[in-house]
């Protein structure tokens, strides 16, 4: 147990190192917003629409059909989580949300596997496709309804409910406030402690239960693809599909039930959008979540918790530039050491022109800290997807994709 | 099998084109709306002066394009659109009103399709359009042309311009007074020039009252990405952080954007037992807001109102009565283009000084500041 968690830190130094650094940087008073309870609420908010789209694109990928229709889903998500809110209630919109997705899914599927279309090209046909028939649907079912438009939907009824964990996060037991544990704890101060408090508590305080339901599906994910039967026969689908036909595996079936199921959670992303959100549709409201989404899948390196990582870590860096701008000039810092780190490691591996040009980002970057207090605003709202690009620039080396992604398969021939 | 293949590629994105332009091309034809056809009386009248193509028994037509977010922002497009369907009832207009597409590329073609339409009126809501007018404006020298928050070359384009930063400075008034913890919040769409106009009024109507008090400021994005007008999400976010930060009242000029500010406050207060505000922008969402969502109604202490709705009744009204002119023409308190809602009573207490600070802004005595120092 205890070796697995060194190798884990070990392979995973890449996220751990900075972390370290953020908390360090944190117990500076103009920075402390990079680990208060708030900013890791904002955090998860924004990053589980991204994390489900990974997973929607990890099932996908894993048997071996590359999908970057993961918006489009998304999209139909979001009008069907909508108009299912609308029409039955929250949770109902919900699992249409993903009914919606799935079909699009489902159209995906007998694109690439049934007729071999280029995945990409089914993908970028069911993105456009996606956002036309949101805003066709949307004029023609909500025509007469008050308050609705061509670009928006009329606000769901009902809503999911939130809780506070009580005694832990303070929450109340029939209405009577309870002691909040990791509350006091973050209000103490003390170093690396407080923060994980804080940490913990964006956790429990607060939090929907639609939020929660989105991060059971991340162990679920594991489970079903990596210890059960048909998570084999899925994966070894993406792998090795005459290998897999020659053992009595329907590749096909197999395929259809993994891109299906991306579409499913993708829809659910949209969903999530509308109903965790201020429960409207409005056109363009993905905001290329889903592409995110994929970034977050190769970036956690086709696992689960890589992928909940990659997308906290996207959800963490816009839950900071929306809260704190100040709070990112302290993050100039951190990369800096964290380039200096790479030297380090670099030249204990003798790639010399590597560790250069990492001693000379550092180097820049100390300046740029040194001599500022603040960022321009147009780099702090640039801050998740720069912090994305690098931290995948620098992690792309070791993906392990899928043997046959991308490559279509015509059952009996071998490929 | 290739050939099979092949076909069924065509037959899939052609599907996709298909509907992506029925959804963008639907709402075109069933939005027109011809409300009267006046009869003989309007012939005579110089209504159609400016089109001069155009058959004289045609009624007086309108065209309104409207930007980002489109109808249901319940804020700036929606104020737009009921200063035209007004004018559509009051003069017996036909009218047509466009929404641009996600990115809203597409607003030079918008107007050209309005123009070739023969509209009499053609109003392009918000800054953005301006270089659309520039251009295609030109080539239809009879045809009037308004654009909003803006202001463009051609002679027949009228610039529908407000000194926000008057209302602004009211807002912060407001915000100072009604403040408990001396912490107050902005919360801007897109960081540009024009929403600073908002933000500097503020900041100094907040320090008119008291300078001690501490005003947190907030962007939802940066050019040349606009999707800060239309971002709940965002909004929420930024809000709840200001408000943790002990802000009390926080004022958004951020379109949809500030739809999820109302949701936190109502978050925040059912949270901590005490109550926080916002204020709205543009139309008064103490109705344009609280009717669709009334739960959130109680946390709007008031609304800068910008009757943009107005101004674009009166281009139509010039049309129509064919004493239209181009140029800039500007609204602010003393037009009464500019004002602040008094909606739900909250803010009922203090008039006298908003009053009193209202009559030093026409006056001269208090000029807000409009740019960033």
């Amino acid at each position: 147990m205890i070796k697995n968690i060194y190798s884990f830190i070990l392979k995973r130094y890449i996220v751990i190192t900075p972390l370290l650094l953020v908390l360090i940087v944190a117990q500076r008073e103009e920075y402390s917003q990079l680990t208060t309870s708030g900013t890791f609420g904002s955090a998860i908010r924004l990053a589980i629409p991204i994390m489900l789209a990974g997973l929607g694109g990890l099932f996908s990928e894993k048997t071996g059909v590359v999908n970057i229709g993961l918006e489009g889903m998304m999209i139909m998500g979001t009008w069907f989580g909508a108009w299912g809110g609308f029409t039955y209630g929250a949770w109902q919109g919900v699992f249409i949300g993903m009914l919606g997705g799935a079909l699009f899914g489902l159209i995906h599927a007998i694109a690439t596997v049934s007729f071999q279309v280029d995945h990409i090209v089914s993908g970028v046909a069911i993105n456009i496709l996606a956002a036309g028939v949101a805003r066709f649907l949307n004029v023609i079912s909500f025509e007469d309804v008050a308050y609705a438009s061509s670009t928006a939907s009329p606000r769901i009824t009902g809503e999911i409910g939130k809780m506070t964990v009580p005694f832990l996060a303070g929450g109340p037991i029939n209405d009577e406030e309870t002691f909040n544990l990791f509350g006091s704890i973050e209000n103490l101060d003390i170093f690396l402690i407080s923060d994980f408090a804080g940490f913990i508590l964006g956790f429990l305080s607060n939090i929907s239960y639609l939020t929660i339901f989105a991060l059971a599906i991340v162990p679920f994910s594991l489970i079903i693809l990596w210890h059960t039967p048909i998570g084999l026969q899925m994966r070894s689908v993406g792998e090795y599909p005459t290998g897999s036909e020659s053992l009595g595996v329907n590749v096909y079936l197999m395929k259809y039930i993994g891109v299906t199921i991306s579409g499913a959670l993708s829809g659910l992303a949209g969903a999530y959008l509308v109903v965790g959100g201020t429960g409207i549709y409005l056109e363009g409201q993905t905001g290329g979540r889903g592409f995110i989404g994929l970034a977050s899948m190769l970036f956690g390196n086709y696992k689960p918790f890589g992928i909940l990582m990659g997308s906290g870590l996207f959800g963490f860096a816009d839950a900071l530039q929306l809260r704190s701008p100040q709070a990112v000039h302290g993050l100039l810092i951190v990369i800096s050491i964290f380039l200096f780190v790479l030297v380090l490691k670099t030249l204990f591996e003798k790639k010399y022109t590597q560790s250069l040009i990492s001693l000379l980002f550092s180097g820049a970057f100390l300046i740029w800290f040194l001599n500022s207090t603040t960022i321009p605003n147009q780099f702090v709202y640039f801050t998740p997807h720069i912090t994305t690009l690098i931290v995948l620039s620098f992690a792309n080396q070791r993906i392990k994709l899928p043997e046959k992604i991308g490559v279509p398969y015509k059952k009996g021939e071998l490929n | 099998m290739t050939r099979m293949k092949s076909k069924w590629l065509v037959l899939f994105i052609v599907f996709g084109l298909i509907l992506t332009a029925c959804g963008g091309g639907s709402d075109d034809a069933a939005e027109e709306e011809v409300v009267a056809e006046e009869p003989a009386e309007e012939l005579d009248s110089p209504a159609t002066t400016a089109a001069a193509a155009e058959p004289v028994a045609d009624p007086p037509s309108i065209c309104l394009v409207l930007d980002i977010g489109g109808l249901g922002d319940l804020a700036f497009n929606d104020l737009a659109y009921s200063g035209y369907e007004k004018a559509i009832e009051d003069f017996g207009m036909v009218g047509t009103f466009l929404e641009p597409d996600g990115g809203g590329e597409n607003r030079g073609e918008l107007l050209e399709l309005c123009a070739e339409a023969g509209n009499d009126l053609i109003v392009g809501n918000g800054f953005l359009f301006d270089a659309a007018m520039n251009e295609v404006a030109p080539s239809y020298p009879d045809i009037n042309f308004a654009i909003t928050d803006g202001v463009a070359e051609p002679g027949n384009v009228r610039g529908m311009l407000f000194k926000h930063a008057e209302g602004s400075f009211l807002a912060g008034v407001a915000a100072a007074l009604k403040t408990t913890t001396n912490n107050v919040g902005f919360i801007g769409g897109v960081d540009f020039p024009l929403i600073h106009e908002f933000e500097q009024g503020y900041l100094a109507g907040v320090a008119a009252i008291n300078p001690d008090i501490t005003v947190q400021i907030g962007y939802a994005s940066v050019p040349p990405d606009f999707s800060g007008f239309n971002d709940p999400v965002k909004g929420k976010e930024i809000a709840l952080a200001q408000y943790e930060a002990g802000a009390d009242i926080i004022y958004h000029a951020a379109g949809g954007t500030g739809t999820g500010m109302f949701e936190a406050a109502k978050e925040v207060s059912e949270a901590t037992g005490t109550k926080v505000w916002g204020i709205g922008v543009d139309f008064d969402q103490y109705y344009t807001v609280g009717n669709p969502l009334p739960e959130l109604q109680e946390y709007i202490l008031t609304s800068m109102v910008k009757a943009a709705d107005v101004s674009i009744y009166n281009a139509a009204k010039a049309t129509v009565e064919g004493t239209f002119t181009g140029g800039p023409s500007v609204d602010d308190l003393s037009t009464g283009g500019i004002y602040l809602s008094y909606s739900g009573g909250y803010i009922d207490d203090i008039k006298d000084t908003l009053e009193e600070y209202k009559e030093k802004i026409i006056s001269g005595e208090i000029v807000p500041p409009s740019v960033r120092p």
